[in-house]
């Protein structure tokens, strides 16, 4: 070995007030200049780790060693001082200023904004390739910007170690691309990264050194190259797991149960027109900002300004979701804590929401809450646990579990995989298959094309807000379904 | 299976602290009458008294908590009472008594929609709308009384009116018909929270006596918070106004109409309101124009003591009316024992902000969310029994 570690890590623990063990004994090291991927299935401790690292909150136990010494941060503020930025998977910018004064929020100083606090948030700008203007009010970028604008903010402090937390989670295609240039730049800069991701095809291909953990453990610590995406899956499952594989499903050709005519909104979707019937899953591709959402939303009724018809089973449904939910449509929101599920209501209240009637039936709503949590083997003490207090696989069943109601025919799921781990994943995709078989039409989004290639009959493709192609996952790859959502003809490919 | 109760939660702090203050108060301004040698201020009549005098505010706070939970706040509700009663002092010697009510709360409820229909449906923020509907009314009471006292003059409307509101009410049998439903259900369902508020109840309808009688208000006050109560904690409107409260994304997500019950609360609250106002105009026969002013802050101040979270998605309503007999216990007891009226603020807003303290700060963060939770209706906790 040339030179010392930046961070070495040995037997970090932390342990809750409470006795929960988040961290049993981690041992990590970091190199200078190096891409270090940090995986692990939700509740693995790969968050908590990072806020020890950044000084948010303090280790219970085992060493810290920063450029060779042994250091014990109190606050983020010594970690930022120490060399080590931090960027949370929620950006935490303020919407409200401009993204100069977001680079900024830090620096002391009297003044609002001096030139040469000016000047030196220009230098980092420029280091990533201008990807913002300095004035532009943070608000009103878009997502994958504000993530260029917490790396830039990150990087006013000119860390030698910069963390981020699934820096590409809520990211679509051309937009990963520039977080991945980004990080290969910071470590062309001889700044190490750790970088912490769901997505093993960017571990493999960004990083140099992969550490996985599982319950608090480090189980795995290896150079990347010596490895491959099923030994780092089977690491982080502690099993091994089968790569989704496509299963020929039984075609339905009966009526269409889903006719939609001429769906459209101002602004967010041309005229769309397409059905689907009963039994059939049907997948919606798109880049982020294809108007994916924004069409399962205007089909749901959602959208006030959508205009057009939906047909369910043959009669037109009203526009709003209360008449959607009644004509037996369901929609799987894509941010589940905003728009799935109330935090702060139990289970089996949660499951109990779309449910008509005037009397509330505790025993009724607790029996099938528990019927639900054994049947989508949702993780959960009791019925009354709250749903806020789930991992996002669990609470993704929860929302999903809402709907599985005699009543609901149609099942619109709006990426119901994002940001959950494997096992839950499979879990989440076997039960769309199971219910398609039950008769279900259902249309799914995922920006996970593999997902849609392994459980889709067919799949439409949709680029600013149209429908541009319908394709057979049977004939067509990942790299051909990129091609046609992100509507280049080479892409970027993820290996530089 | 077999139900259990936390024990610790359900008598923490942070749950039944609005009762611990309650009789902690009620024993120290007991104390201090007997110390003093005055009559007993604990007697029937003068426990009698304080409901009676927390019964508006009590009425108002029923509905405003029903306001918070959906995660919304009016600020116009002192305004709109006032015009009620104006509506009704100016009405009822020409059309009479139960006409002249009715326009009243009608007019009350006119200003709810207006508030809910400019809330929902223009976006503006309930705080703002409702300050500016706040100001307004209460420029409009000027206006329709001249800025001068109105007086019911009519010697039969007069009477029809003062019968409203201060007939005196036999409560003692109605009182242990309510123990023992109380009690039957708590033997039937297995929970001992509501035997307890049974033996409670039977207790003080014991104490009181056969013979003893409480004011028109009173009543209509324990009638109103028990059905807001039953709708909140038994039925699935009660689940969907704590949802839309709670997240209303989700809930509209759910298929709930969300605008519907935001708007519903906005026209609980100016209807409540508006029978608060009718119970002022009958009291005394006469509106002032000031009348009420400030009073939507005591009411507001009633919910936060009941535990009302202002984020919405929580809140109790039993708790609101425990709030409300609380301020109302200290201004009585100041008046009645003459401790000097002026710390009388000073220390109904220490109670306050100490309350408040008390709900964010008390039980960690998973605790203190169940703890809003469980004001929500819900099952009861239930574990496998072996």
């Amino acid at each position: 070995m040339v030179e010392a570690p930046l961070l070495q890590l040995h037997g970090l623990e932390k342990v809750w007030p409470n006795g929960t063990a988040a961290l049993r004994g981690v041992d990590l090291t970091v190199h200078t200049g190096s891409v270090h991927g940090l995986l692990g299935a939700n509740g693995a401790g790969k968050s908590t780790l990072i806020k020890v690292l950044a000084g948010a909150i303090p280790a219970s136990g085992g060493d810290i060693t920063w450029r060779g010494q042994t250091v014990r941060w109190t606050n983020p503020r010594a970690a930022r001082a120490g060399g080590i930025a931090t960027i949370y998977q929620h950006i935490p910018l303020v919407p409200t200023l401009s993204v100069l004064e977001n680079m900024l929020l830090e620096q002391a100083g009297g003044w609002r904004i001096d030139r040469a606090a000016r000047d030196r948030a220009a230098t980092v700008a420029r280091s990533l390739g201008d990807p913002f203007d300095l004035d532009a009010i943070v608000g009103d970028l878009p997502i994958g910007t504000r993530q260029m604008v917490a790396v830039a903010q990150g990087l006013m402090s000119d860390p030698a170690l910069l963390i981020m937390d699934e820096p590409t989670a809520s990211l679509a295609g051309d937009e990963r691309e520039q977080v991945y240039r980004t990080i290969r730049r910071l470590a062309g800069e001889g700044r190490a990264v750790l970088f912490v991701s769901h997505f093993l095809d960017e571990i493999v291909a960004l990083t140099d050194e992969v550490t996985v953990l599982r319950d608090g453990r480090a189980v795995l610590g290896a150079r990347t190259a010596d490895l491959d995406e099923a030994a780092i899956a089977a690491a982080i499952a502690g099993r091994a797991v089968t790569v989704l594989e496509r299963v020929e499903r039984q075609r339905s050709t009966g009526e269409a149960l889903l006719d939609v005519r001429n769906l459209t909104s101002p602004g967010k979707l041309a005229p769309t027109s397409f059905s689907a019937t009963g039994g059939e899953i049907v997948g919606i591709a798109g880049m982020l900002g294809s108007g994916r959402s924004e069409l399962l939303h205007a089909i749901f009724g959602a959208d006030p300004a959508a205009r057009g018809s939906v047909l369910v089973g043959g009669e037109q449904i009203g526009r709003e979701p209360a008449a959607a939910v009644a004509a037996g449509v369901a929609l799987v929101p894509e941010d589940r804590a905003a728009q799935g599920f109330i935090s702060g209501m139990t289970i089996a209240e949660n499951i109990a929401l779309p449910h008509d009637g005037w009397l509330i039936a505790p025993r009724r709503e607790h029996d099938a809450a528990i019927a639900a949590i054994d049947d989508l083997a949702i993780k959960a003490p009791d019925a009354d646990a709250l749903v806020g207090e789930l991992s996002g696989g669990n609470a993704q069943k929860v929302v999903i579990a809402k709907w599985l109601t005699p009543r609901t025919r149609v099942l619109l799921l709006d990426e119901p995989t994002a940001g959950i781990d494997i096992g839950a994943r499979t879990d989440i995709l076997r039960l769309i298959r199971r219910l398609a078989d039950q008769g279900l039409a259902v249309l799914l989004i995922s920006s996970e094309f593999e997902e849609l290639l392994a459980v889709t009959d067919r799949i439409l493709v949709l680029r600013d807000g149209a429908i541009v192609a319908e394709v057979d996952p049977a004939t067509i790859d990942e790299a051909g379904l990129i091609q046609l959502a992100s509507g280049t003809q080479s892409r970027t490919e993820i290996a530089a | 299976m077999t139900r259990s109760i936390d024990w610790r939660r359900t008598f923490g702090l942070r749950e039944a602290g609005v009762y611990y203050a309650l009789l902690i108060l009620l024993a120290l301004l007991a104390a201090i009458a007997h110390s003093r040698g005055l009559p007993n201020y604990l007697s029937p009549q003068n426990l009698g008294n304080i409901v009676y005098q927390a019964s508006l505010v009590g009425i108002m706070g029923v509905a405003m908590t029903v306001m918070l939970i959906t995660g919304a706040f009016d600020l116009s509700v002192a305004s709109v009472a006032a015009l009620a009663a104006a509506v009704l002092v100016g009405l009822a010697p020409s059309i009479g008594f139960p006409l002249a009510a009715g326009a009243a709360i009608i007019t009350a409820i006119a200003v709810g929609i207006f508030n809910g229909a400019v809330v929902q449906f223009v976006g503006i923020n309930a705080f703002i709308v409702t300050l500016g509907t706040l100001t307004a009314v209460r420029g409009l009471v000027l206006v329709l009384t001249d800025g001068r006292s109105l007086m019911v003059e009519r010697p039969d409307v007069l009477q029809q009116m003062l019968a409203f509101e201060s007939t005196r009410v036999p409560i003692f049998w109605a009182a242990l018909l309510f123990a023992a439903t109380l009690l039957a259900l708590a033997a039937w369902k297995r929970r001992p929270l509501d035997a307890l508020a049974g033996i409670v109840v039977g207790a003080l309808a014991l104490l009181a006596g056969r013979d003893f009688t409480v004011a028109a208000p009173v009543v209509y006050l324990a009638l109103f918070t028990l059905a807001v109560w039953a709708v909140l904690r038994f039925t699935v409107i009660g689940r969907r106004i704590y949802a839309v409260g709670g997240n209303a994304e989700a809930a509209r997500l759910s298929g709930i109409n969300v605008h519907a019950y935001k708007l519903g609360a906005f026209v609980l609250s100016s209807a409540a309101a508006g029978f608060a106002g009718v119970l002022f105009g009958c009291r005394l026969g006469a509106i002032n124009p000031t009348a009420l002013q400030g009073t939507e802050l005591t009411v507001i101040a009633a919910a936060i003591l009941g535990g009302t979270s202002l984020l919405g998605g929580a809140g109790s309503v039993l708790k609101t009316v425990i709030g409300a007999l609380l301020l109302f216990t200290l201004t009585n007891g100041f008046n009645v024992l003459d401790l000097g009226a002026s710390y009388q603020g000073l220390i109904e807003g220490a109670v306050v902000i100490a309350a408040a303290a008390i709900y964010t700060v008390g039980g960690d963060r998973r605790r203190a969310r169940r703890a809003t939770v469980d004001t929500a209706p819900q099952a009861p906790a239930v574990a496998e029994a072996g």
